[in-house]
């Protein structure tokens, strides 16, 4: 039996493919990220982490709440996520499958996908190799889980990536276009996460001294200022929302809600080990690249990133530009390490999983120097692939991703099944107004699927004040944690003499407690937002 | 001494770094071109030389090799595992033949158990007494016990059985028919190194560094599939990289059909094998500005031969679990069984140590599936079992793997033939038992599950020796690591392979209240209690020296004789490529 091609036919394919590479690429992804939403979105994973009903219900409070507007936006985190979500999620299947939050993954996980394989066509590998780091990055499956919910650690991996590859483009072209692109990208970062500020550190820092080689003193000082201005222009609007709503531009690392306090309490409870540890915070975030990227995959990219550098045959500034592609690392450990940060990995820190996802970070990172491996290995590099395939089989054969550990049994996941059920059941369909303190209790007020307005917690302002010391008035449930004065529901309603005699505790479950008003002050109860001023 | 070391490193800089200098490329072509041309001339002269009319190098190959082989097969009898005699069921049972005799593990008493069910009971499933001796691992389904492993180490076995039974030595029969599977992969990994270019003689070291200088030599004085597992691979690849015809091909499937019967993850690791002899079935030609594929119909349907060990293999299925595609591993253990013959189940003790300590019992924990075995998250801690642990790791037990490696990276950027095949095969064996939940491989000495990837990185310690072996120095450090190395499985090999991992020891000293050692000091104390269990010393030579002795005396001629060949390999001209 014989069959026979033409050669040019051969040639034709791969020049068509060459050339359409990054729009297949675009269907592919695409494809791949509304299934694997769609699949966790089935399987009830899809909100499950605690903290991506938070941004939900952050965004949601923007549009519909008992004093909606941009306030609502708050402090404790970035603005960036919560204003793209306002754009769709006033609608509720948004809202509540989480849609609305992980939209914005989805496009920047496809992005993402675009910005490797063109970075490796930048650094001169192949076909073959960029396929491959496409491929490492796009079927890791902490990646794929992380796209499909309404997290943030995919548009700032997205921006952050953009970022990095306009500043590869200006290392090796020098245009003025790049770096404003670079700015650009660099500014959104800043707005998603901290992490971001970091890069614009570390970009400034690149940029410091390739032209400083290069062009003098003179517009050098040209360069940055003109780079600065973009890229830091969203933390000084950040600063000054700071200032505007709550009076202090600093609020947002120092306030009651921020990381700073968090980890003040949990320094205080002996359990933020990495401070002032340089060697266990190197060993914990290395743990966390190693568990979100899978070990494997992480040795390539380690001997391909030592490859890398000292290829000779890459521009000295183009492997100078790549260490942008490190600055989560850094950023990571340096925040580990002053105490600024918290993460908890399975067997280095008890039995549990905590903000593990923080790893990911990296993935990108070692997606890139994985197709550069395989690039230069090009006798065994049938072999290598070979050998990643078998490993991702049993990954996702045992749907092997601690981030879904993290969400479902870890300390990032709060099931409130009960809580919220019990809302459903009982308060959904009645009149009155729940009193509930947002920061503490988010994941339940998503999760009852009631609208926002029938909440009262911090960000209603005149509603709360009026509530907790007037609560008869207000709240016909109230929902707090029973003597933990981390609750402001209780700590403010402790002592209040209405709330002692007039509810009565209907239901003790792990994460709350439910109090009921007495039937005879029910008819006292305001179910509209008119408000006594 | 200096010169010596600049030249190496020189030699070793000359391989990784391409100069930029054309002019000193050119100087590094026109060496390698001398280098050819001096050896085809001596290759040339050698064919001249006669002695009384017969080859004079062709003498000499055949001495060398028949004093190799009598060498290999002198140490293997010394140190082979045993007890005379040919126990029943009610013998076996008694600790003489298991703990502290030749039967020590239930690995191995499966499938002696088994090969005793087929051999003298006619029978897939075992008696009581049989169950009760092959136990813990042992399955029970349809009321009768059957065996837990795959089928095809039991079989094999059997005609060493018989004629061990023969001469009064049942155990020690069916024992040294794995031993002969370790001889032969000796010599197919240096037929192997040889047509990847390396030297015979330093094939022939590469050789006895995988047979005494890895756990290979404990794993082959007793009854695991390890070495018959290695075989399949190292003998797979021989046809696919020495012959190309219908009749490769048809070999290569036999043998990838084969090797589930022997040990079930042996499918992944005959994968590339599989996969690069489809590549041979096709043959893909370029000209005339066309590609053309030719498919042979008689080569594609060469596959067909693999029906023979499968049938094999879903009839013993069938046979023994009433099921043809039913998998011994996923079928219920009995770790126990009670006087009356009843089983005491796996299950059924978690279940109760659940219930004892108050703990939930989530629904379907039981059910077993292959795939959940090998978990990617596991990587972390197999890989650092397999290279850098005390009780299991390459570090301690046989680091004369390290120059494998080393071979293997100076191989994959010389781009040598085939390297990418024996990669793909090493990566799959490594990660396989890394994934594992159990990758210390139970109480056991070393990384028995590295076996086959030892037997691969022995080939490119070849490669790295014909390399560098005008270098006195590297053969020197070289003959230093390879003397621990012997010095450590020597020890497995003629004492035990009952060393617990080191999680397993520790919960073990807590309940015992004294020190369980898990590294190979744990063999040391058992020559110190003079203890070997090979049958030689055991027969006849105990009552004259001590295990001390015997141990001194096979370790020191396991290496003398590795020296003596590695100065053989010194002395061979550059370039030459047949002194023996």
């Amino acid at each position: 039996m014989q069959f026979s091609f033409d050669e040019k036919i051969v040639a034709k394919m791969k020049a068509f493919f060459e050339k359409r590479a990054k729009v297949i690429l675009f269907f592919f992804l695409s494809m791949v990220s509304i299934a694997y939403f769609l699949y966790y979105l089935s399987n009830g994973l899809g909100v499950a982490y605690n903290d991506a009903r938070s941004h939900l219900d952050i965004s949601r409070r923007v549009v519909e709440n008992l004093t909606p507007g941009f306030a609502q936006l708050g402090s404790v985190w970035l603005p960036l996520p919560h204003l793209l979500a306002t754009l769709t999620v006033w609608n509720d299947f948004m809202w509540h499958s989480g849609l609305s939050g992980a939209i914005q993954s989805m496009v920047a996980y496809v992005a993402t996908g675009i910005l490797i394989f063109s970075f490796l066509k930048i650094l001169g590998v192949g076909m073959f190799g960029r396929i491959v780091g496409v491929m490492v990055f796009a079927f890791n499956l902490n990646i794929l889980y992380m796209q499909s919910t309404a997290m943030t650690e995919l548009l700032l991996i997205g921006t952050m990536m953009a970022g990095t590859y306009q500043l590869l483009m200006w290392h090796k072209e020098e245009t003025m276009v790049r770096l404003l692109q670079a700015g650009f990208w660099v500014m959104l970062a800043t707005l998603i996460r901290y992490d971001g500020w970091f890069l614009l550190a570390f970009a400034f820092a690149l940029i410091f001294i390739h032209s400083i080689r290069k062009f003098g003193y003179k517009t050098t000082e040209g360069i940055l200022v003109l780079f600065t201005t973009l890229a830091s222009f969203g933390i000084v609007l950040w600063l000054l929302w700071n200032l505007m709503i709550f009076k202090d531009p600093l609020y947002f690392a120092f306030g009651p809600y921020s990381a700073n306090a968090q980890q003040s309490q949990l320094e205080a409870a002996g359990v933020l080990e990495t401070k002032r540890n340089l060697p266990f915070s190197l060993q914990t975030y290395i743990y966390a690249m190693i568990y979100n990227s899978g070990f494997f995959t992480f040795i390539l990219g380690i001997i391909g990133m030592a490859m890398f550098w000292f290829d000779k045959k890459i521009k000295g500034e183009m492997r100078i530009a790549a260490i942008a592609l490190m600055a989560p690392f850094f950023f990571n450990i340096v925040a580990l390490f002053l105490g600024h940060s918290v993460l908890f990995v399975q067997g280095l820190h008890g039995n549990s999983w905590f903000n593990v996802r923080y790893g990911l970070m990296m993935v990108p990172t070692i997606a890139i120097f994985v197709g550069y491996l395989v690039h230069r290995l090009k006798s065994i590099r049938i072999a290598v692939v070979a050998l990643l395939l078998f490993v991702s089989f049993f990954t996702f054969t045992n749907t092997d991703a601690v981030t879904i550990d993290d969400a479902v049994v870890g300390a990032s996941g709060k099931n409130v099944q009960e809580v919220s059920g019990w809302l459903m059941d009982n308060a959904k369909d009645k009149e009155g107004y729940v009193l509930i303190s947002a920061a503490s209790h988010d994941a339940i007020i998503f999760s009852s699927q009631m609208q926002m307005k029938r909440f009262i917690h911090e960000g209603t302002g005149e509603y709360w004040d009026q509530a907790l010391t007037n609560p008869t008035k207000w709240a016909r449930w109230i929902i707090l944690r029973t003597n933990d004065q981390n609750d402001s529901t209780f700590r403010e309603l402790q002592d209040n003499k209405q709330f002692k005699n007039n509810y009565t505790k209907v239901k003790t479950l792990p994460f709350a407690d439910i109090y009921e008003i007495k039937p005879e002050f029910v008819k006292d109860l305001r179910t509209q937002p008119t408000l006594e001023l | 001494m200096k010169d010596t070391l600049k030249n190496f490193f020189k030699k070793v800089k000359n391989t990784f770094v391409k100069s930029d200098d054309p002019v000193a490329r050119r100087a590094q072509a026109s060496k390698r071109l001398y280098a050819k041309s001096t050896k085809s001339h001596k290759v040339h002269t050698e064919k001249k030389r006669s002695f009384f009319g017969v080859n004079s190098t062709k003498l000499l190959k055949i001495a060398g090799n028949t004093l190799v082989a009598l060498f290999v097969i002198m140490v293997l009898i010394l140190s082979i595992r045993g007890i005379a005699g040919n126990p029943s069921p009610t013998e076996l049972n008694r600790l003489i033949w298991k703990d502290n005799g030749p039967l020590e593990l239930s690995p191995e008493r499966g499938r002696y158990a088994l090969m005793y069910a087929l051999a003298e009971e006619k029978s897939f499933s075992f008696s009581p007494d049989l169950a009760r001796f092959a136990a813990p691992d042992v399955a029970f389904t349809d009321g009768k016990y059957v065996s837990l492993f795959a089928p095809a180490v039991s079989f094999l076995v059997i005609p060493g059985y018989f004629i061990g039974k023969y001469f009064g030595l049942a155990q020690v029969g069916s024992y040294a028919v794995i031993a002969l599977f370790a001889l032969a992969n000796l010599y197919l990994i240096r037929a192997i190194a040889i047509r990847i270019g390396a030297h015979p003689i330093a094939a022939t070291i590469a050789g006895v560094a995988f047979l005494f200088a890895t756990p290979a030599f404990a794993y082959a004085v007793t009854l695991y599939q390890h070495h018959i597992s290695t075989f399949l691979i190292l003998m797979g690849i021989y046809l696919l990289i020495r012959f190309n015809s219908i009749w490769s091909l048809m070999g290569i499937w036999l043998l990838c059909a084969l090797s589930i019967s022997v040990d079930y993850p042996n499918f992944f690791m005959m994968l590339p094998i599989g996969i690069a002899a489809l590549g041979k079935v096709f043959i893909a030609k370029r000209a005339e500005g066309k590609i053309t594929f030719t498919v042979p119909i008689l080569r594609v349907l060469s596959v067909a031969v693999m029906v023979i060990p499968l049938a094999f293999f879903l009839w013993f299925n069938s046979m023994s679990y009433g099921n043809p595609l039913q998998l011994s591993g996923t079928i219920e253990r009995a770790i126990e069984v009670r006087t009356d013959g009843s089983p005491i189940l796996e299950s059924e003790k978690i279940i109760a140590d659940k219930k004892a300590k108050g703990e939930e019992i989530p629904q379907g924990t039981y059910d077993k599936n292959v795939l959940n075995f090998f978990q990617s998250r596991l990587l972390l801690n197999g890989l650092y079992s397999h290279f850098v642990s005390p009780d299991r790791g390459l570090l301690a037990f046989t680091p004369v793997m390290l120059f494998g490696i080393a071979g293997m990276v100076w191989a994959i950027k010389k781009r040598v033939k085939h390297t990418s095949l024996f990669v793909a095969i090493i990566g799959f064996n490594i990660l396989l038992y890394s994934m594992w939940s159990d990758p210390y491989g139970g109480w056991a000495f070393g990384s028995r599950y590295l076996i086959p990837a030892y037997a691969l990185l022995a080939v490119f310690i070849a490669y790295l020796l014909t390399r560098l072996h005008k270098y006195s120095l590297f053969l020197l450090f070289f003959f230093m690591v390879m003397s621990y190395s012997v010095a450590v499985n020597t020890l497995g090999a003629v004492t035990t392979n009952r060393n617990p991992p080191m999680v397993e020891a520790v919960g073990l000293s807590e309940i015992t209240g004294r020190e369980e050692l898990y590294t190979y000091m744990r063999n040391v104390s058992q020559l110190n209690n003079n203890i070997s269990k090979s049958y030689v010393f055991e027969a006849y030579v105990a009552n004259k020296i001590t295990a001390w002795q015997y141990y001194i005396f096979l370790t020191s001629f396991i290496v003398i004789v590795s020296a003596f060949i590695l100065m053989t390999l010194r002395i061979v001209p550059k370039g030459e490529q047949h002194a023996l």
